[in-house]
């Protein structure tokens, strides 16, 4: 049995491939020293299955374990936690090679490979990957093989087409299982992976943060709008409001955590669409304006976001509607607009001195506004992602000294003085604009686009919204910020290799908005295909969509589709191509029926001769068949089918209705 | 499960009866996933909680393809056995106590099949590839322990192919059945050279060496023991020759059942040692055991024909 229970050379070979490639996606987060553990183990396995080496014993494994678990711990401080966890899985991955010494430790060592494909899944789940990690399992199931003791399984070739063949024959079926298979919520909570550096808005905002986020190309996000896409300066993607400066920072209260929701009424023509977020570790989403959302577990606060529950730590599909002449909050609460008026004690003199001299020149809030938009828009305000430094008062300093600046400073500047001049006013942070994809219809909206713009309150009309940076820099709504940046290359200054930076080249640009395009499809349809969106699949393809559909269509559908399987594995059609030889097997049948049996080994003439005695009434018959069948296949006479089926037709008519009619 | 066993070995033989050829067929194939197989299952639902637990749509992914090769793999690992073709072989009779020898010959009709295991549990199977439109014959051992005919009872055909999750399995009865001698024992033998009609010669004994002499050389015969050929004669060009021994008697041996002391096993091995000894001396020689009587001859046939008497003695078949 020992010569059974070993393990083949194929096989470990297949074993170490399919562990490198097992291995490869994870080397993004994976500490260096498990790179290491791998050659060693490797070299290790290879040298005693050429007799060169031992197993380790007890105590070096027990050693080698401890060593591995006190790596993870020193490298990722903690042994719980998804990374930790990830990283204890791949070295006991690893080290298993160690102490496999029959195929059943083999068989661990490929369950293992398997799973830790999954994982690989949790820190990268792209199109490319997916395809990538066929590779590996194909490794997998090839070792699988490899470990039959076949003739076969000692050749790489055969052994590699034989598991993708059947990887692909998988394929239906797999699709089946992936469309109908009910999705549900997490059944308990596990750590989610935490290395994924999430740029975005956060919780309160500086210029520089703005500058920050202007210098990343990452997806924020994807939209889709149902019927024509507005055009550009129209899509201001609203995340959070900021209603308390201290200064210098821009932050949101805690009052807007749990006031209540503010009330609005709809007004004009709603805009619906989807969007496809990329995890953000936020809990607010995006959406245009005030927007509802069919969303579970989200809610509208009293700025008009929306807000999750939990944390959004993995890509989310949302569908929301929004009415941008929607009335906002037209009778507030005192405390709401208590807070949108709140300033620091001292500070910013001038900028305080101008607001009250607005106030005198304009009593009304809306003349006061469109005085400052012009004021922008007139003097000479520069917009740039470099601007200078700013002293104490910084809202004095880019009111009246430096006067360049980006969105940041001049919402911020705004809400300032609007305050000042005692009208309540906050600043908007979110996204504006975007990139239209025309190869898929939608918006695909980046880090870069960032923006921040203000938000007054005024009797009657409720909230209003003004973006100053529209006046300093239309281009930057209109067309986008490397326009707006045109003139000092600053755009994605430091990613000089990204094809956002080429969009000039039309067919580079083309090629990247239809890989954009892939990619969204995949994330809408593949990894957003969770319980909310199978359903919605489900209903549009099928109407109705309960327990009885989805097990009819899993069990029907497989059975169709394995049935389908089987007939191209086994090709029925062409088991008896000798028509001669079927119309002979259908003549031992007739016999049969009739009492006699051919014996094996019996040759036809042989079989006729007895079946003729046995059946003395039909012995002309079935000699006459005899005879033909013996002429057309072993005298070589002109093949005509056609006349044994006749000869077996006189055959059955002359023998006893009853029974041939069993035959029939 | 033992009361069960005529039920299950009854319906066995309906659904596989026994025969000389036998083709493997969707009637005559069982599959069930194997203890790999299980084991398979557990690590998938491990990965599919995982999928669920983390919302992963490729880990959905991933664990409905390898399910899916699961279901795919049954319909593979089924198609490895059907169609093979089992042929039952000569099977030669032996001594008992050493292991019979049966020869199965494994034809493939179409496809190859690669990694049929054969053999009769508890031993271990024996696994080979039968090529495609090729045929394979196999040996397979069984230990012997007493003499008669030795049935093997149902062939185990099984096959794990290709990965090893799901067993597809056989039983076959190739009517096979192999004779086994009584296991020769050396000893001294009470000689009752031709009894029957000289009874005064009672008591010479025939002894183990140097009863013959050499006579000299005579041409060869089909049925002359190859042991005696001349072979320097014969590299000398002068033909087969075989040396010729008579015996001192000068008569024909009579080995007696009756005449012997012992068990009947340990009788019959005697009798089985002197016919070996005195067949490979071309000593004519008689065999009485109660019942029975075959007269005096030399050669193969007549050696055979003995130990077939002295196998199947008292078993009535």
């Amino acid at each position: 049995m020992s010569q059974a229970s070993a393990i083949p050379r194929i096989s470990l070979t297949w074993l170490l491939v399919a562990q490198v490639l097992v291995i490869i996606p994870h080397l993004s987060h994976l500490p260096l020293w498990v790179i290491g553990l791998w050659l060693g183990s490797a070299a290790w396995r290879v040298q005693i299955f050429r007799m060169r080496a031992r197993y380790p014993n007890a105590w070096a494994k027990g050693g080698l374990m401890l060593a591995a678990a006190l790596g993870v711990f020193l490298s990722r401080g903690s042994l719980i936690g998804l990374d930790a966890g990830v990283v204890l899985l791949v070295a006991a991955f690893v080290l298993k090679l160690l102490e496999m010494r029959t195929r059943r430790d083999a068989l661990v060592l490929v369950f293992l490979g398997f799973f830790v494909v999954v994982t690989a899944y949790l820190f990268d789940d792209s199109m490319l990957m997916a395809f990538y990690s066929l590779l590996p399992v194909t490794a997998l199931l090839a070792a699988l093989i490899g470990l039959q003791q076949s003739n076969l399984a000692t050749q790489p070739w055969p052994t590699v087409r034989l598991a993708g063949g059947m990887m692909l024959q998988a394929l239906p079926v797999m699709l089946l299982l992936f469309v109908f298979f009910p999705r549900m919520g997490p059944l308990w909570s596990l750590p989610v992976p935490n290395d994924k550096a999430t740029s975005g808005l956060s919780d309160s905002m500086t210029p520089a943060d703005i500058a920050d986020l202007s210098r990343s190309a990452a997806l924020a996000f994807r939209a889709s709008f149902n019927g024509e896409t507005p055009p550009r300066s129209e899509l201001y993607w609203r995340a959070l409001t900021f209603d308390r400066f201290d200064g210098r920072r821009w932050s949101q209260s805690d009052y807007a955590e749990f006031a209540p929701a503010a009330q609005w009424q709809k007004q004009g023509e709603p805009v619906s669409y989807s969007i496809v977020m990329q995890p953000s570790s936020q809990r607010w989403l995006f959406a245009l304006d005030v927007a509802e959302t069919t969303l579970e577990q989200t809610r509208q606060m009293s700025d008009f976001r929306l807000q999750r529950r939990q944390p959004v730590d993995r890509s989310l599909i949302y569908q929301a509607t929004s009415w941008p002449q929607a009335l906002r909050e037209t009778q507030p609460s005192t405390e709401s607009l208590r807070r949108a008026l709140q300033l620091p004690e001292q500070g910013e003199p001038r900028s305080r001195a101008w607001a009250e001299q607005l106030k005198r020149d304009y009593p009304q809030p809306e003349q006061l506004v469109q005085a400052m938009l012009s004021h922008f828009n007139q003097q000479p305000f520069a917009y740039t992602l470099r601007p200078p430094a700013l002293g104490q008062n910084n809202i004095d300093d880019f009111l009246f000294e430096t006067r360049s600046g980006f969105c940041a400073h001049y919402a911020g500047a705004m809400t300032y003085v609007l305050r000042a001049a005692g009208i309540p006013a906050r600043v908007v942070a979110g996204y504006q604009g975007g990139e239209y994809n025309p190869a898929g219809n939608y918006v695909q909206v980046r880090q870069f686009d960032a923006h921040a713009w203000v938000e007054y309150w005024q009797s009657g009309r409720g909230w209003v919204s003004v973006d100053p940076t529209f006046q300093v820099a239309p281009e930057r709504i209109e067309s986008g910020l490397e326009d707006a940046l045109s003139g000092e290359q600053t755009f994605l200054e430091d990613s000089p290799f990204s094809p956002l930076r080429y969009r000039n080249l039309s067919w580079l640009n083309e090629l990247r908005l239809a890989w954009d395009n892939i990619n969204y499809g995949w994330q809408r349809w593949v990894l957003g295909y969770q319980s909310q969106q199978q359903l919605e699949f489900l209903q549009r393809w099928l109407g109705r969509v309960d327990a009885q559909t989805l097990v009819m269509g899993l069990v029907g559908g497989g059975g169709l589709l394995l049935g389908l399987l089987a007939l191209w594995l086994f090709k029925p059609w062409q088991r008896e191509r000798d028509p001669q030889q079927r119309v002979f097997q259908r003549f031992e049948r007739l016999l049969a029926r009739h009492g006699v049996t051919r014996q094996p080994g019996e040759g036809p003439r042989d079989y006729a001769a007895r079946a003729a005695l046995q059946l003395p009434a039909q012995a002309q018959a079935i000699q006459a068949f005899a005879l033909a069948f013996e002429a057309q296949r072993y005298a070589g006479q002109a093949t005509s089918v056609a006349e044994l089926h006749l000869c077996l037709r006189a055959l059955r008519l002359s023998l006893p209705w009853r029974l041939t009619r069993l035959e029939s | 499960m033992a009361a069960f066993k005529p039920y299950w070995n009854r319906w066995l033989s309906r659904r596989i009866p026994v025969a000389a050829s036998v083709r493997l067929n969707q009637r005559r194939i069982f599959i069930i996933p194997s203890q790999v197989g299980l084991a398979f299952m557990a690590a998938l639902l491990l990965m599919l909680l995982a999928a669920i637990n983390y919302q992963n749509s490729l880990a959905y992914a991933l664990t409905f393809l390898l399910s899916s090769v699961f279901v795919v793999a049954i319909l593979h690992t089924y198609r490895n056995l059907a169609g093979l073709i089992l042929k039952a072989g000569a099977a030669p009779a032996v001594f008992a106590g050493e292991p019979a020898t049966f020869r199965v010959r494994l034809e493939s009709s179409a496809r190859a099949h690669q990694a049929v295991s054969l053999g009769w549990p508890p031993a271990a199977l024996q696994t080979l590839d039968v090529p495609a439109a090729g045929q394979v014959e196999c040996q397979l051992n069984l230990p012997t322990t007493q003499r008669g005919w030795l049935r093997p009872g149902r062939l185990r055909v099984e096959s794990r192919f290709p990965l090893g999750i799901l067993v597809a399995w056989s039983w076959v009865d190739l009517d096979q059945q192999v004779l086994v001698y009584p296991r020769p024992l050396a000893g001294d033998l009470p000689l009752s050279a031709g009894a029957s009609d000289d009874q005064e010669e009672e008591g010479s004994r025939a002894h183990g060496q140097g009863v013959d002499d050499y006579q000299g050389l005579k041409s060869y015969q089909p049925g002359d023991s190859k042991r005696r050929l001349h072979w320097k004669a014969y590299s000398r060009g002068q033909g087969l020759l075989v040396k010729d021994f008579a015996s001192i008697t000068g008569r024909d041996l009579y080995l007696d059942f009756e005449s012997l002391g012992g068990d009947v096993e340990a009788r019959l091995s005697l009798l089985c040692h002197w016919v070996l000894q005195l067949s490979e001396r071309q000593q004519p020689f008689a065999l009485s055991l109660p019942g029975q009587v075959l007269a005096a001859n030399t050669g193969e046939l007549h050696r055979d024909a003995c130990l077939r008497a002295l196998a199947l003695f008292g078993r009535g078949v």
